[in-house]
């Protein structure tokens, strides 16, 4: 990938984003059934193949109930699929480590922690000096545009405002590989946007692995280099598309761009013959 | 801050001791019985009770065999019930015989346990133990069942332990509920108590009160009846001032107050 002169290229590390890409997450013929409450198996996830490139950004789209978050829960390793596996950098995933940071839909963040004490959780469990863990996560706070809220505890916050401490605390652990659950659904449109390009910058800087499960097609277009398109039970793969558009993007012009717009066309009409015909056809 | 409604909820326990009172005292007044003294006569007592050295050591000896049992039932009891959360087998084992236990009012155990280890502090503290423990177990276990899963993956994700997990995040996630629990427990070892007084009459608070009962003094009874239940409110109270600074991150945040106005 070419490394594009831009007001973060200065962050843009010239060996690693000039590599060839190597497969840092490899998911080989993983299926999720599920016991439901009425005795009768319930695939979830069927055959899924997917290889994710180091420092890809690769975006998960499907109708709601088509496994996406499960799919993360097994690469996170807090699943244990039915059958498959999933590698990182070779080595088959066992269970959850700090290598793989998930960001997750229903925020989860611990209601006994301030703001301020949430995000710095992660780098104290890693033995950061507190001092050094302070300074990060206020930086990162502010980051996600919460200045001003490191006392408050998760109660006190708006749903939006959770889900910028979720991402800042997962963040803040220097994870290789995120995992990102839907991370701005619960976002209004302008935050929405400040994040998407707060996290495009983020990415663009340190070429970290991204896994990004969401339900809006502009969303997935701006971010990724690769949107995997899902259909629904059982939840497979349907479609896998590189998004070949230049970076660092930019919002304002990528909109005006003919071929952004056809992706998002294309993909959405995707979307709706998957959300009408489900995995059958 | 002193709204009239917060004054009147600072004032309204006040109120309510006053009413008592005063019930007892027209009560009695229309009784005219001699076991049945007035509530000025029970309150003139309470200072010979808490002047009489004698009966002052037996009422702390009452107090520090409480907060033994209290103590200790708590430090086993949280740790049991998490465990029973978080764990199947360690619930499957432990629940049948929970279950055993629950409904056995602990005062009944006294005479048994009394045969193995006498009528000493032991067997009181003993059975104080046993009391505090059951709603300390159940609640601890519920608050850990309760604690939401993905809390626990962020934690596992971060490089938690299992039992790092359990310490630093079921243990906070469970404290309103396990708060819950100590403070039932608190009442059933001030109940504990005084039934383990009474039926192992030989020192402590309960002891006095059913001596004097025996003894016909009903002014003295009545008294122990206000200091017992006295201690109940104040450890109580204070209890509550300990759990609302431990748990304030999870009260909730608006009221939804029952407007009568
Ligand atoms: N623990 C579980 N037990 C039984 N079924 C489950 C369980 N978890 C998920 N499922 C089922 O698996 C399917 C996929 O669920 P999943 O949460 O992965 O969907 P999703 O694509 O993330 O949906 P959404 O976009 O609404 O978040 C659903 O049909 C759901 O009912
Ligand atoms: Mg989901």
């Amino acid at each position: 990938m070419k490394v594009v002169p831009s007001r973060s290229s200065e962050w843009v590390n010239p060996v690693t984003s000039q590599q060839p890409a190597s497969a840092i997450i490899e998911i080989d013929r993983v299926s999720q059934v599920f016991q439901t409450s009425a005795r009768k198996d319930h695939v979830a996830l069927s055959d899924i193949s997917l290889t994710i490139e180091e420092g890809a950004f690769v975006s998960i789209l499907g109708p709601s109930g088509c496994g996406k978050s499960t799919l993360l829960y097994i690469v996170g390793g807090f699943v244990n699929p039915t059958s498959g596996a999933v590698r990182m950098k070779g080595q088959a995933i066992t269970g959850p480590g700090p290598d793989r940071g998930p960001v997750f839909q229903e925020f989860a963040l611990f209601p006994w922690k301030t703001v301020l004490g949430n995000v710095m959780y992660g780098p104290r469990q890693q033995r950061v000096r507190a001092a050094e863990a302070e300074a990060q996560s206020r930086a990162l706070i502010e980051m996600v545009g919460l200045k001003g809220y490191e006392n408050f505890y998760p109660k006190e916050l708006s749903g939006g405002m959770k889900q910028r401490v979720a991402l800042a605390r997962t963040l803040a652990y220097h994870p290789e590989v995120l995992l990102m659950d839907e991370p701005f659904g619960a976002l209004d449109a302008h935050t929405r946007t400040r994040l998407q390009n707060d996290l495009l910058n983020i990415w663009e800087r340190d070429r970290k692995t991204v896994l990004f499960v969401t339900h809006s097609v502009d969303e997935a277009v701006f971010l990724s280099d690769k949107v995997v398109m899902m259909s629904k039970s059982p939840g497979r793969i349907r479609e896998v598309i590189d998004i070949d558009l230049p970076r660092p993007r930019r919002r304002n012009e990528l909109l005006l761009d003919p071929r952004y717009q056809k992706y998002v066309v294309d993909i959405e009409r995707m979307f709706d013959e998957v959300d009408e015909t489900g995995s059958a056809s | 801050m002193t709204s009239p409604s917060a004054l009147a909820r600072r004032a309204a326990p006040m109120f309510a001791c006053i009413g008592l009172l005063a019930v007892w005292q027209v009560a009695s007044l229309a009784l005219k019985n001699d076991s049945f003294p007035t509530a000025i006569e029970a309150i003139r007592a309470i200072p010979d009770i808490l002047g009489d050295k004698e009966s002052l050591i037996n009422i702390l000896a009452s107090l520090r065999r409480m907060a033994i049992g209290f103590g200790i039932a708590v430090l086993v009891s949280i740790p049991l019930g998490l465990l029973m959360g978080r764990s199947r087998a360690v619930a499957a084992f432990f629940n049948p015989l929970l279950m055993v236990i629950y409904p056995v009012p602990k005062a009944a155990l006294m005479p048994i346990i009394m045969l193995w280890l006498g009528v000493g502090d032991i067997t009181k503290t003993l059975v104080i133990f046993l009391g505090v423990s059951l709603p300390v177990i159940y609640h601890s276990f519920e608050g850990a069942k309760a604690v939401e899963e993905k809390m626990l993956w962020s934690g596992a994700a971060m490089g938690l332990s299992p039992l790092q997990r359990l310490i630093r995040i079921v243990l906070p996630a469970a404290l309103p509920e396990i708060l819950t629990g100590c403070r039932t427990g608190l009442v059933l070892a001030l109940i504990t108590m005084i039934t383990s007084e009474m039926i192992a009459r030989q020192s402590g608070a309960g002891n006095i009160l059913f001596n004097a009962l025996d003894m016909g003094q009903y002014d003295t009874v009545y008294a122990m009846i206000i200091i017992v239940g006295a201690m109940g409110i104040c450890l109580d109270a204070v209890f509550e001032r300990v759990r609302a600074r431990l748990v304030r991150w999870s009260e909730p945040q608006f009221d939804m107050p029952l407007s009568f106005s």
